[in-house]
């Protein structure tokens, strides 16, 4: 070890990236390429009853336009392709922007121009787009991914029947859109029965499963390529439809051919935050120890698929309550499959992060003790203990930074000037997950070490913490450590997803490395050549990719002299299974509302964090920036706004569904407790990313009733809601 | 139709260009330049982010009949031969960079501003990248490496 863990090291892939050297899906050249555009339907419900593509055929320019009447079938995949129908099999439409032809041309601006030509006539049905138009509809899911959506533990009726103080609301959160910068693409080159996808994939292995269903293919015959990722925040962590029927398409004429999304097309084709209403009750003593909590929430669901990512994890398990129940509830509607999308707790969270701060109003508690009154030091729902956890140094940490304790508890009464000050804060926590991954490490014969898994990069650091992890327990400089993702021709890793890559894949990386450098030291010690020959295996240290005796330095090999020798590369696997956990933190907010204008800004955050040991201080504390930041969007201005009669998205664009600027975004402090979690085969790091925000929401909310007495349930906390 | 643009200090032609086609889609699919990304090709993003001439421009936005005879500076061309320019080298260092797709862009917008304004409080940074989204970073780290950068160039100057 030369302690590069933990250090805020430079990005390895920041030069390929600022220089626009990086190859992103839609980057790649391939020879005799054509260009897909989809046709999506206008209708959210119905029948086709005419499709006439001889206009769009005729553009010069344009190979073919495929439709139902001439895909060839396709299998419906399982998990994680979520739609639960493919489009293009038949003339049911299940909602506006489904994909309904799929026009070939020569050039991605004849494609456009061809399906613009696209007729499509439909029998239209009334759709409902709305869960307020069917809360009576609402029904329990059946299993999802073998979860269940209703879960209890105790008597939360009765014990909150006893309650000595209760606080009942609802709380509801909007549809929104993940909007990766990058638009999803799909390029499918076919040789033979041979499939290369070059793929704006969060997870290639998974995506090479959905594809090899849909086609009846074998996995070996399918190769996903996703080198680079422009984020994804789950909307690429799916394998969604266009990649499916892109890769017919091509099959059919024969030549590769890309699809890339338009942004209007990725409001309607890869999935988004379902609309929630939440109803919450909650159960305390008068000291303001939990005895109840009741959740009940209703998400929006499809006609085509019952998929629930909610995540009530925060009710069922954040605080020590005796009794809970918690029921996560559907509604069908007219409308596109929802999915995962960053830090999917966060509905939930907003919910009961919310009603805690309306308790500790009532009670005249301080929130911060509130919380640290109902702090779980065991697993409320297993009873396990928790392998490391330091949630109430967090909640210290943060506060002393903020300044928490001058805070004067009335609402309104802290101002400046005109200006109307509010601080609130939030328990900050997210479930991750581990996910079975294998990497295989080569150190070549010039003494360089190569790393390769099929994870990818979306942007989190995947690449520069293997390598920097790999080099670490290798004793190389980073220089001498290159590492390859986004290529399922590498061993299996994990999904870039469920902020699962660093718990899943920096196990199986430090294996792989101490198992590369004891075979190099076993091939120096075993060489009469080497100035080691004879030295005892376990006296020799590996540094900057030097090897010595200890005690002796004189005593000098090097990865590259040995491997020189030894004239073949040294290859080697690593695998592991991490577990799952969670990842905790406390995050603090100043918002500072003018009444006048009813302008309201966040202009101060403070958080802390425990997420076990911190690899690289440099890309962890760029989580915290951008979780802060999306918590700003989802509480001030993230919404997708869908009519009400058409069930069609009226604002799929980046000028009228906002999301946060520059000039939107406050700077925030942040601390990390930096303590490994022995739990943990990653070092003693947990999956982190998705932490930062979850609690932005509420301590927002919260802070706006500090500062104006007012409390708001309804995100986006919008001006009109201001006024 | 045929057009002609300096690009990167080298004299590019395509042909047979649609004139409907827009100067990112030329430098991206005809002229072999993927650096300029295109995100939202309706002037929302900021993705497309290059020079003409001396002024940064959406790409998406600019019609490439309208490039014709001018110059057009891309992320790709920011620096001189191997090494990187100032700006791309704070934006390395200061941790600005996730995923990267927003940053060609980003690193065109934040390279005028360093030149034109170098002494920029930090809200009139914010406000100058403003139409530069990014959905990864939250935008703090890109202040960093413009005021960064702007140092460096105030300490070239001295
Ligand atoms: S692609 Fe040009 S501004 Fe978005
Ligand atoms: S770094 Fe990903 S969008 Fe900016």
């Amino acid at each position: 070890m030369t302690g590069l863990v933990g250090r805020g090291v430079a990005r390895v892939d920041g030069r390929a990236k600022v220089t626009g050297a990086a190859r992103y899906a839609a980057d790649h050249e391939i020879p005799g390429m054509l260009h897909g555009h989809l046709v999506l339907s206008t209708v959210a419900r119905g029948e086709i009853t005419e499709l006439d593509t001889s206009a769009a055929l005729a553009l010069p320019g344009v190979v073919a336009v495929l439709t139902h009447r001439d895909l060839p079938p396709l299998r419906v995949p399982s998990f994680p392709y979520l739609k639960g129908f493919v489009p293009m099999q038949d003339t049911r439409v299940h909602h506006s922007g489904q994909p309904v032809a799929h026009v070939v041309a020569e050039t991605p601006e004849q494609a456009r121009e061809a399906a613009n030509l696209v007729r499509v006539r439909y029998r239209a049905e009334r759709p409902t787009a709305h869960l307020a138009h069917a809360l009576d509809e609402a029904f329990l899911p059946p299993l999802f991914r073998d979860e269940p959506n209703e879960f209890v533990r105790g008597d939360a009726g009765a014990a909150l029947e006893a309650a000595a103080v209760r606080v009942e609301q609802d709380y509801s959160s909007p549809m929104m859109h993940h909007n990766p910068i990058e638009p999803h693409s799909s390029t499918a080159v076919w040789d033979g029965n041979s499939l290369t996808l070059y793929e704006s994939a969060q997870g290639i292995v998974f995506t090479r499963r959905v594809v090899s269903i849909a086609f009846d293919l074998p996995e070996a015959n399918i190769r996903i390529i996703s080198p680079y990722l422009g984020g994804g925040f789950g909307a690429k962590g799916p394998t969604w439809s266009h990649t499916l029927l892109n890769a017919a398409v091509a099959r059919e004429v024969g030549r590769p051919v890309r699809v890339t999304l338009t942004r209007a097309q990725m409001y309607t084709m890869n999935g988004h935050r379902a609309e929630y209403r939440r109803n919450l009750r909650l159960g305390a003593t008068r000291e303001g120890r939990l005895t109840a909590i009741v959740d009940t929430s209703t998400a929006q669901l499809t006609r085509t698929d019952h998929g629930v990512y909610n995540t009530s994890e925060s009710t069922l398990r954040l605080y020590d309550c005796p009794n809970v129940h918690v029921r996560q509830l559907g509604v069908r509607l007219d409308l596109p499959s929802s999915s995962y999308m960053r830090s999917p707790e966060t509905t939930a969270h907003f919910g009961l992060e919310t009603a805690l701060d309306e308790l500790a109003h009532e009670l005249g508690v301080d929130p911060v003790e509130l919380r640290i009154r109902n702090h779980a030091s065991a697993d409320p729902h297993s009873g396990e203990p928790y392998s490391s956890k330091h949630l109430l140094d967090c909640y210290r940490i943060a506060a002393r930074a903020f300044g928490w304790a001058r805070r004067d508890p009335r609402p309104g009464s802290m101002r400046d000037g005109n200006v109307r000050v509010g601080w609130g804060m939030a328990t900050e926590t997210h479930t991750f997950s581990a996910i079975q991954s294998n990497v295989e490490l080569t150190v070549d014969v010039d003494g360089r070490a190569t790393l390769r898994a099929a994870t990818q990069e979306i942007g989190t650091g995947t690449y520069t913490v293997i390598t920097q992890v790999a080099a670490d327990e290798l004793g190389m400089p980073l220089e001498h450590v290159t590492t390859l993702l986004g290529d399922t021709a590498y061993p299996d890793a994990a999904l870039s997803a469920a902020s699962a890559t660093v718990a899943s894949v920096i196990g199986p990386v430090s294996q792989a490395a101490q198992d590369a450098r004891k075979a190099v030291i076993a091939l120096a010690v075993a060489d009469p050549r080497s100035p080691l020959h004879g030295v005892p295996a376990e006296d020799v240290v590996a540094e900057r990719g030097y090897l010595f005796a200890r005690g002796d330095r004189g005593r000098r090999d090097s990865y590259r002299g040995a491997l020189a020798r030894h004239g073949r590369p040294v290859i080697v696997t690593g695998s592991r299974l991490n577990s799952s956990g969670h990842s905790y933190g406390a995050v603090f907010v100043e918002v500072r509302f003018d009444p006048r204008l009813a302008t309201l800004r966040v202009s101060r955050v403070v958080t802390a964090y425990d997420p076990g040991r911190v690899l690289n201080h440099r890309t962890a504390h760029g989580q915290v920036i951008g979780g802060v930041t999306w918590g700003i969007g989802f509480a001030l201005m993230e919404h997708t706004m869908v009519d009400p009669h058409t069930a069609r998205v009226v604002n799929p664009n980046l000028s009228t569904y906002l999301v946060p600027v520059s000039a939107d975004t406050p700077s925030v402090e942040s601390f990390f407790v930096d303590r490994p979690d022995k739990g943990s085969t990653a070092l003693g790091a947990r999956g982190f990313g998705e932490t930062p925000g979850t609690g932005v929401p509420a301590a927002i909310g919260n802070a706006i009733f500090h500062a104006t007495g007012r409390r708001l349930r309804d995100v986006p906390f919008t001006r009109d809601k201001l006024l | 139709m045929r057009v002609t643009i300096e690009v990167n200090g080298e004299r590019r032609t395509a042909d047979d260009v649609w004139p409907g086609e827009s100067l990112l889609y030329v430098l991206r699919e005809r002229l072999g330049l993927p650096g300029a990304k295109n995100a939202c090709e309706q002037g929302e993003c900021g993705s497309c982010t290059v020079y003409l001439d001396d002024t940064p421009v959406c790409a998406c936005l600019v019609a490439a009949g309208q490039a014709e005879g001018r110059s057009v500076r891309t992320v790709e061309g920011l620096a001189g031969g191997d090494g990187l320019d100032p700006v791309q080298e704070a934006f390395v260092a200061t941790g600005a960079v996730q995923c990267g797709f927003c940053t060609p862009g980003l690193i065109v917008a934040a390279h005028e501003l360093v030149h034109r304004d170098p002494g920029a409080t930090d809200a009139e940074i914010r406000e100058a990248l403003a139409g530069n989204l990014c959905r990864c970073t939250g935008y703090e780290k890109i202040l960093d490496a413009v005021r960064l950068a702007a140092a460096k160039k105030a300490g070239e100057r001295a």
